[in-house]
């Protein structure tokens, strides 16, 4: 994707085409990314202002070292006063280990402020991820959203490391040691300076020259990761079709395309170290060239030119590695920039507007519960039209669940069923026509409300790595005889003591430990766990997806005796595949192609002749 | 250096990669050598001119001065060079190390990669390469630099003076205790923090994984908790890390610096003593300064030689795994046009304790349609797969005109296999090329990126396929014509990632028409029109028939109209086949297969049953 030009249009896809990500890489300016970097870095200011107090201290400590070198020099060694030379050693010590302790105390808020605001970024990220809608999950894939969450803001944490913020520190030492020098010897600091026009030249050229290597490498690192990331993806198809060679020859191309775009940019990072050491011997040789032409202060000179050198060493250091910093930046500031384009998407759950509406909403009144609505369907879908992306999916459904009923939808694969549910809870929004709660529309709903008043229980039953008990309370508190009783009332203690001894759930325990995936429980006992989760919850409304998955037949009546507890005086919505949920149903609902064919009763359908009779005749033919 | 030496003997070197290019690194390091040479002459130089304010004549003092320039005309030089021979080399070789992974990645099975995130292996293909390629480039640099700064600049002291030399250098063999010590410590909390950061990888991978359920249940809230606590774990780590890789810097430079000090002792009394000259002490300082540098490098060294060894070592155990589907070393299967006959015979695969299919037996005769029905967790999509050998089968179990699947080479046998995924996974290029790729054409890389590659690397563009009759067929065979009528560049149409543009059903199409593209020999469909409407699967599937005559077909589908057609239906249920025969057959017997076809109540076939009107549905003729 990354350097295709023009990015397709993409439909659907209300902000940025996520798919197109790598596609806009190394087009925002470094500056802009710094600004939007700050408001993460700002809660950590006092951090900050303590790198800040540490940090020209230990530059202070470190240039006072040649200063304490030359008056040793001129004042004792070159005077002969020999008694002074322990006391001078032993003070240079001290000012070693006094720099290495602020250097240290530097360095550690320097990476604390690092961390907490990598830290804040991590989460803002996952915030902002939790808050998108479902769609939003289907456009980009899991492991994309991972790499944002870990290796990107890891480099992103190079930058504190040893990237812009180093840089302010070498910025000071070397302004520090331009005035120290300058107090020393004007003329001298000045001759040595005339070096510095070269300098400055030099480092813009190769700036430049980087800046220009760096853009490609970037682009085509973001090509070469692309290719990869996409064949690794479709592993499966790439082998079917005989691919392998083929990509791997492809690869190699980008791969090599990758690798000499760094030709230039190491041919300017070796041509910069060099010459930028060169220009420091140069500025050593002229004050060595000026030294000499003053015989008469022999000893002083001797020191003023001890000193100089020293600093002017210590000067040239970090432009010498200023290279090396300007590729670790590149490297946070890519991240940076893949970061915030994820944090751009915005497609938020819930509200066209943002998220705010969503916690305010939460504020206030609660539209049910007052009044009488008995008059009014717990659930009606009204005209409903969806689709994902171009295909229809439902062409105006109708469908009135009344307050304690339990209607059952039946139909194909295909028909619908299970897109009503994602509408319901608002997973997705429907394109046209009204879903309404006790006559108030769902998106007048806030979204937490409207969450808590439906329980889905679907097909495929997620657990959570944990205990049976944090999979059943889901976050909210009860007590253990609460968890219990739900456990015993869905059936659930008993299906889990047919695991016979040894297991850790084997008694039904409430702290029986859940692996990842929930792989340690079958497909009916994580049915039947949802079964609790929902009958805790205790909502207005139930969903059930009721699940085609094989289970044998002591599971399955486990299975049925727990849905019925489930939907003892309860209004429920059931996508149903059982027979005995179909008949048992108030009003069963026959969708096809996306729209409601017929309802009624079983009775009333079967007296029709529609559909629903052909199915019953086939039930007849089974079970005569 | 050797990032070998402490790991496993089982553990290759790194350094393998680098052995073509030793030519490339011994010029490098001969240039640093030199390098370090030239570099000398400057402290040497000042100390001379040190020695000379006030006693020489201009004309010496204008020498010393041009001879330090042209030492750092001379440095500068041979620096350039040694940096360009070493990175380059390093550069090279994490070229082949990369194409070597990538290589190896495209022969792993679909069972690795079911256990493997892909964002895991990106990582390693991306960030740990660039770790060992560092290691190669920069700290093959800095390492050559720093022994040969010590050994040079050690040299030139011991000769001017030994005596005060060995004073002032007394610090510098606890650099390597202190750095042996503390490299321990790094290692050991570098691995702490890749296990919390682990530990928070899967917990974000479960989250977005379960993501439908936490919004459903408002679950927010908590699952946040459990990621800011989770993510908080990692910056301690990281912050303990920290601790011991910051202490490193202080300590490395208060050692260099520990010498001066120890020239201001011993230095001023030798020259008090009259063993040392002024510009001998001065010289002196200046060679000192020059190994602090050197010193530090070698600190940061220790931390990147360790970051490498845990890279190096992620990549060894990756390129370890070894491929789980061999490639059959039988000879390829015979060409032929004729459709192919499948045979599996007591076919038995476990997942764990789990058994996934049991004591499979079933033939598909040339030219048959063979339907498999079943549901969710049978084991229908394990079955196909084995066919195809995505999965390995035990030998003997599975028989394609006769001749064993496992001693088939892997290409010739998937040659002869039209396969269309339920999950249709579409290459980010033009619609044409995506189904060109069916049989063996198109390209991978999209055309307008080809077409940026061929500008910035010199690769060709290209063809363009879209008028490929074998590309237009497959495409009306797959019901795409109506589609592609609305799309701007219809066949030349860019799909974006893994076919974002497009919906669901789209890509099913796409995909199906590269099953068909291959003209294969057996035809599979697992479930390959799940998001195609009603309507349209109507039409491919009368499409379907037509093209599935004279080919061996298996096909999986939720939808009695799809399969009731079908030659011979089997039934798995629990990785068994319970039940076969043709729809009619199987619906007079009763049993699972008149079950699953009440529960799919598909008003297409229930219909000539109960030949009545109804008014709500727009109805079939």
């Amino acid at each position: 994707m990354a350097v295709i030009g023009t990015a397709p249009n993409q439909p659907g896809a209300p902000n940025q085409p996520p798919g197109s990500e790598e596609a806009t890489l190394g087009k925002a300016y470094d500056l802009a990314l710094v600004r939007r970097l700050w408001p993460f870095v700002r809660p950590h200011w006092k951090l900050l202002l303590a790198w800040a107090i540490f940090m020209p201290l230990t530059i202070a400590f470190e240039l006072a070292q040649p200063a304490l070198f030359r008056y040793a020099l001129t004042e004792h060694i070159l005077t002969g006063k020999i008694d002074a030379l322990p006391l001078d050693a032993i003070a240079y010590m001290a000012l070693v280990v006094a720099q290495g302790g602020s250097a240290f105390c530097e360095t550690w808020f320097l990476q604390l402020a690092g961390q907490r605001t990598m830290h804040a970024m991590r989460s803002a990220i996952f915030d902002h991820v939790l808050a998108q809608r479902a769609a939003f999950f289907d456009r980009i894939p899991v492991g994309r959203l991972m790499t944002r969450m870990t290796n990107d803001i890891e480099s992103l944490n190079e930058m504190f490391a040893q990237g812009a913020i180093t840089l302010i520190a070498d910025l000071v030492k070397m302004v520090g040691i331009i005035v120290i020098m300058l107090l020393i010897d004007t003329t001298l600091a000045l001759l040595t300076f005339a070096t510095l026009p070269f300098l400055i030249v030099l480092v813009e050229y190769a700036r430049r020259l980087m800046r220009a290597s760096f853009r490609q490498i970037r682009v085509r690192l973001a090509a070469m990761n692309a290719f990869a990331q996409e064949h690794l993806s479709g592993i499966k198809v790439v082998q079917l079709l005989g691919r392998g060679p083929t990509a791997q020859r492809e690869y190699n191309e980008i791969n090599a395309g990758h690798r000499d775009a760094y030709l230039g940019q190491i041919r300017a990072d070796a041509s910069m170290y060099a010459i930028v050491e060169a220009i420091g011997t140069v500025a050593v040789a002229l004050v060595i060239w000026y030294a000499s032409g003053h015989r008469a202060e022999n000893i002083a000179m001797i020191g003023v030119v001890v000193v100089f050198i020293e600093y002017i060493n210590k000067f040239f250091i970090p432009v010498r590695d200023l290279s090396q910093k300007y590729a670790v930046m590149q490297g946070a500031m890519a991240a940076s920039e893949r970061i915030f384009q994820l944090l751009d998407t915005k497609d938020w759950d819930g509200v066209e507007s943002g998220p705010a509406r969503v916690a305010t909403a939460a504020d206030g009144p609660e539209p049910f519960g007052g009044g009488d609505h008995s008059d009014r369907p717990a659930v009606e879908l009204a005209g409903v039209h969806f689709s994902y992306g171009a295909e229809p999916v439902l062409r105006g459904v109708d469908v009135r669940v009344p307050r304690g009923a339990t209607v059952a939808v039946v139909g194909a694969t295909g028909s619908g069923k299970s897109t009503v549910i994602k509408l319901l809870t608002r997973l997705y929004e429907r394109d046209q026509g009204a879903i309404r709660l006790d006559g108030v529309d769902i998106r007048e709903l806030p979204l937490p409300e409207l969450r808590r008043r439906i329980t889905v229980v679907s097909q495929d039953v997620i657990l959570f790595a944990g205990t049976l008990a944090d999979n059943i309370a889901l976050g909210k508190t009860y007590t253990p005889a609460q968890l219990e009783a739900a456990i015993r009332r869905v059936g659930l203690d008993r299906a889990l003591a047919r695991r016979g001894g040894g297991g850790a759930g084997a008694a039904g325990s409430i702290d029986a430990p859940v692996a990842e995936r929930g792989s340690n429980f079958s497909a009916g006992e994580r049915q039947l766990v949802a079964f609790a989760r929902a009958l805790l919850r205790d909502p207005e409304i139930l969903i059930l997806d009721e699940a085609t998955a094989h289970v044998d037949p002591e599971a399955e009546e486990l299975i049925e005796r727990g849905v019925a507890e489930l939907m003892k005086g309860r209004t429920t919505l059931v996508i149903a595949h059982r027979l005995s949920t179909i008949r048992n149903a108030d009003l069963i609902v026959v969708m096809d192609k996306g729209q409601v064919v017929e309802q009624g009763t079983h009775a009333e359908l079967v007296a029709r002749g529609g559909f629903y009779a052909a199915l019953e005749r086939t039930f007849r033919r089974q079970d005569p | 250096m050797s990032t070998d030496a402490p790991a496993p003997a089982a553990t290759p070197s790194s350094l393998g990669y680098l052995r073509p290019y030793r030519g490339q690194l011994a010029w490098g390091v001969a240039m640093l050598l030199l390098t370090n040479a030239f570099y000398l002459g400057v402290p040497e130089m000042l100390g001379r001119a040190v020695d000379a304010i006030g006693k020489q004549t201009d004309r010496e003092i204008a020498m010393i001065v041009l001879w330090m320039a042209v030492f750092a005309v001379l440095t500068a030089i041979t620096r350039i060079w040694s940096r360009i021979w070493i990175f380059n080399a390093a550069r090279a070789a994490e070229y082949d190390l990369r194409s070597d992974l990538f290589g190896h990645l495209m022969t792993l099975s679909p069972s690795y990669y079911r256990k493997t995130p892909v964002g895991d292996v990106m990582s390693r293909l991306t960030n740990d390469v660039q770790t060992v390629r560092a290691v190669w480039g920069f700290g093959l640099v800095s390492l050559a630099n720093a022994l040969l700064a010590f050994v040079s600049v050690l040299g030139v002291m011991l000769w001017t003076d030994p005596i005060v030399t060995l004073w002032v250098i007394l610090p510098f063999p606890l650099i390597y205790v202190v750095g042996q010590a503390m490299s321990k410590r790094i290692f050991g909390t570098m691995r702490a923090v890749q296990a919390e950061l682990g530990t928070l990888s899967s917990r974000i991978q479960e989250d977005l994984g379960a993501i439908q359920v936490i919004k459903t249940y408002g679950l927010e809230g908590v699952r946040r908790r459990g990621f800011v606590e989770g993510s908080d774990r990692l910056l301690r780590a990281n912050m303990d890390a920290a601790k011991v890789r910051i202490q490193l810097g202080p300590m490395l430079n208060a050692l260099a610096a520990l010498g001066m000090a120890l020239l201001i002792f011993f230095g001023g009394r030798a020259y008090v003593h009259d063993d040392m000259t002024k510009g001998e002490i001065v010289a002196f300082s200046g060679y000192l300064a020059r190994l602090v540098w050197p010193t530090l490098t070698l600190g940061f060294l220790l931390a990147l030689v360790q970051r490498g060894r845990a890279s190096w070592m992620r990549l060894v155990q990756l390129q370890q795994t070894k491929p789980d589907i061999p490639d059959g070393a039988g000879p390829p299967l015979p060409a032929s046009d004729l459709p192919a006959r499948v045979e599996v015979k007591d076919l038995t695969l476990r997942y764990d304790d789990r058994a996934v299919l049991e004591h499979i037996d079933l033939t598909l005769e040339p030219g048959t349609v063979t339907a498999i029905v079943g549901r969710t967790g049978s084991g229908k999509s394990t079955l196909v797969d084995a066919l195809c050998r995505l999965i390995e089968v035990p030998p003997g179990t599975i028989l394609i005109d006769g001749h064993d699947v496992s001693t088939l080479p892997l290409a010739s046998l998937r040659a002869q296999i039209g396969y269309a995924p339920q999950e249709a996974f579409l290459f980010s290029t033009t619609i044409s090329d995506n189904i060109a790729m069916g049989y063996g054409a198109g390209t991978a890389i999209p055309a307008a990126r080809a077409r940026e590659l061929e500008r910035v690397i010199g690769m060709a563009a290209s063809a363009d396929l879209r008028d490929e009759p074998k590309v237009t067929a497959a495409a009306a065979a797959a019901g795409l014509v109506r589609d592609l009528v609305v799309m701007p560049e219809g066949l030349g149409t860019i799909v974006g990632e893994r076919g974002i543009t497009l919906s669901g059903g789209q890509r099913q199409r796409v995909a199906l028409a590269r099953a068909l593209a291959a003209s294969p020999r057996l035809l599979v469909l697992d479930d390959s029109l799940s998001s195609v409407d009603a309507e349209t699967e109507r039409l491919i599937l009368k499409h379907l028939r037509a093209v599935m005559h004279g080919r061996t077909a298996v096909l999986i589908s939720h939808r009695v109209a799809a399969i009731k057609d079908a030659d011979q239906i089997v039934v798995l249920d629990a990785g068994r086949i319970v039940a076969r025969g043709t729809h009619h057959q199987l619906l007079a017997a009763g049993g699972l297969y008149s079950e699953l076809y009440r529960t799919q109540l598909d008003p297409e076939t229930t219909q000539p049953t109960t030949p009545v009107t109804f008014d709500a549905a727009e109805g079939t003729k």
